[in-house]
């Protein structure tokens, strides 16, 4: 099996030290460089070719966000894994749309940081637990204060499974393949969920499965 | 400070003295010239009704005077008239009885007429008009015996009589009238001479006071508007004090503001990125023995201990910095710093908060994110501790050269020109040293609203990126 090629990005050499030492132990991961700042970052992912980016958000020069935005740009295949201090949905809803597949909480990193890089690297989102507890937490109260009707009690059968592999990451086609139906569907489908979710990004519909529990 | 209190007092009741001692001299000043100024006023009225009274008894006296000596003169011509007619006439009883008793009423009418006009002078004056009546009476008794006459005698007399005598004496009369008369015009002139004397005099007298008053007004008019000169210019400059020492108010409090904020962000930053990363680290190392460490149970359950503490201390850490000032509006912008506020909160008090923001651009100048931020936390600081709201809305619209926050909630509001504090004073500090304006519009009925508009410059923009 191959072996999946990891850059670290972080301005704190004692964390980047942590998080080596910590992946270096899997026999299957291999970290091929290290950067301080968002720029190196960047210029590293596009000179290396790294299969996974694990990327802080706090750096100088550029952050974490800004530069996820450059790399997933220049480089789809590669997958970042954001790892942040913070829960809280307005961090994780930027780096959502600024590209990243998956997001760490850093005093959880340890534990997770393994099934992260292997669930993105497979083209899945990756959430730390905490993060999915703390955005479906919000989600369930606000709901609860506004007294609002779930709108997840609106999709049809068919849209809750295409809407549970458009969270995973799947393209339009790969959820055509494995439902046996034609891309166009799938695309009426995807607007008929947007729609009925009130939501307008694939950002925002990743964000709302992790919330609802669809995906971790 | 309270040591110059004392001093400063009696300075201010010296002023105080001296500003009232002036005062009484400026309304004692006007008051003089008012009474000056009534005092010329009724002298004149009065000097000229006695001018007029004086006149009109002079002309009456002299037309009186003239009157009589007209008189004298009519009887004179009349009694002369009568005598010759008696004289002439030969023997009529009844005519002759009529002119006798016309020459009695002629004698007796102008006796009393001249003897009145006599009696009603001054001694002084009577001389003339004495002469007068002694001539008139001397010629009374003269012509009074030819009535007397028989007539034969009246014939043999009346010519001589008529020639002699009588003519003489009537002569000698008209002459004294004209005498009299001469005298009685000098009189009218000398009386004309005298009121004009007089005349001149009070002209003099008012030309005098008058030079008076309008000088002292003239003194008066140029010290008051010294004063008042003095007054404007020691109270200008009182103004500008005061003006300059608002200016460094303000320009201490932004400049406390400031530093208080910056303060934050430090510590902030120092607690987020130092301390918090040093524990991740921890965890990090932490992770790594015991993934390395041996099935030895206690060491790994200390291990464990070791990894709960740090986790518990890196969120203490975390929640601390975000309190101090949230990293979301450094690392994010305005938007997501108050949506995290909102949701915060939200989940602190029940409170439903809501965030709509339009076309927010992400690189707002630092000064004016930080006083939207700190207004929002203040304004639903109030929401919850003040109105017990249980809706809020928070508004941030960005137009080309302003931006507009709305803060509106459902609580019960209060009357904002009774109410102050409530951080109310605060917030406009902010919001004006952006030159910006705050609109609190609140009813007891109908909840809060809050409104703040703050100018976007060029200017402003560039120093905020400079300071970033």
């Amino acid at each position: 099996m191959k072996r999946l090629r990891i850059l670290l990005a972080d301005d704190h050499i004692v964390v980047r030290t942590g998080l080596r030492a910590l992946l270096e132990r899997q026999a299957n991961l291999e970290v091929v460089g290290e950067s301080e700042n968002g720029r190196q970052t960047v210029e590293l992912a596009a000179s290396l070719g790294p299969d996974v980016v694990v990327m802080d958000v706090a750096m100088p020069v550029l952050n974490g966000i800004e530069a996820t935005k450059t790399i997933v740009t220049q480089r789809p295949a590669t997958a970042v894994v954001i790892l942040s201090m913070h829960a809280d949905e307005s961090y994780v809803m930027r780096a959502l749309k600024a590209g990243a597949r998956g997001y760490l909480l850093k005093d959880s990193a340890a534990a997770d940081l393994i099934s992260a890089i292997q669930a993105v690297s497979q083209n899945k989102s990756f959430f730390s637990p905490k993060v999915s507890r703390i955005l479906a937490e919000d989600y369930v109260r606000v709901l609860k204060q506004k007294g609002a009707v779930d709108s997840y009690d609106l999709l049809t059968s068919r849209e809750r499974e295409i809407l549970q592999l458009l969270a995973e990451g799947k393209a339009n086609k790969e959820v055509a393949t494995a439902l046996n139906i034609s891309p166009y569907t799938v695309e009426t489908h995807r607007r008929h969920i947007l729609e009925k979710l009130n939501l307008h990004n694939p950002a925002e519909l990743t964000l709302y499965a992790v919330r609802k529990g669809i995906i971790s | 400070m309270t040591e110059k209190e004392p001093g400063a007092q009696v300075a201010f009741q010296v002023q105080s003295r001296s500003r009232l001692g002036s005062r009484a001299v400026l309304l004692a000043g006007f008051g003089a010239l008012l009474i000056l100024m009534a005092i010329i006023c009724i002298d004149s009225l009065h000097t000229l009704g006695e001018f007029q009274t004086a006149n009109t008894q002079i002309r009456q006296d002299f037309l009186y005077r003239e009157h009589t000596l007209e008189q004298v003169r009519t009887g004179l011509y009349e009694s002369g008239n009568i005598v010759r007619d008696y004289i002439l006439i030969e023997s009529d009883p009844d005519a002759q009885m009529i002119l006798r008793t016309e020459f009695q009423t002629i004698h007796n009418e102008t006796t009393a007429t001249l003897n009145a006009c006599i009696q009603s002078l001054p001694t002084s004056k009577r001389e003339p008009f004495q002469h007068l009546a002694v001539e008139l009476e001397n010629y009374w008794s003269t012509i009074g015996p030819i009535f007397a006459l028989g007539a034969k005698e009246k014939k043999e007399l009346g010519n001589s009589v008529l020639r002699g005598d009588v003519l003489s004496q009537h002569a000698k009369i008209l002459k004294i009238t004209k005498e009299v008369r001469a005298v009685n015009n000098d009189e009218l002139n000398e009386a004309e001479r005298k009121t004009s004397e007089v005349f001149a005099q009070f002209r003099r007298r008012l030309l005098m006071v008058a030079t008076i008053a309008f000088s002292s007004g003239l003194i008066l008019a140029a010290s008051t508007i010294m004063y008042v000169g003095r007054l404007e210019n020691s109270l200008e400059k009182k103004y500008e004090e005061s003006l300059q020492a608002q200016r460094e108010l303000k320009e201490l409090s932004k400049r406390l503001v400031d530093a208080e904020e910056r303060e934050r962000r430090a510590i902030s930053r120092e607690l987020h990125d130092e301390v918090g990363q040093s524990l991740s680290a921890l965890l990090l190392e932490v992770e790594n023995l015991t993934e390395m460490s041996t099935e030895d149970s206690v060491f790994r359950q200390g291990l464990q201990k070791i990894k709960t503490l740090a986790e518990n201390c890196v969120n203490e850490v975390r929640n601390m910095a975000l309190l101090l000032r949230p990293s979301m509006l450094d690392d994010l912008g305005l938007v997501p710093a108050l949506e995290w506020q909102a949701r915060e909160v939200s989940k602190r008090t029940g409170m439903l908060v809501d965030t709509v923001e339009e076309n927010v651009s992400d690189n707002l100048p630092e000064e004016h994110k930080t006083c939207v931020y700190r207004i929002v936390q203040e304004a639903l600081n109030n929401c919850s501790k003040h109105a017990y709201a249980k809706n809020v809305r928070v508004t941030v619209r960005q137009e080309p050269n302003h931006l507009c926050v709305s803060i509106e909630d459902d609580g019960k509001g209060f009357d904002p020109s009774r109410v102050r504090g409530l951080g109310l004073v605060g917030m406009n500090e902010r919001v004006s040293q952006l030159g910006g304006v705050l609109k609190v519009d609140s009813d007891p009925t109908r909840g809060t609203r809050l409104r703040v508009d703050l100018p976007l410059r060029s200017a402003s923009i560039d120093s905020g990126e400079l300071s970033a």
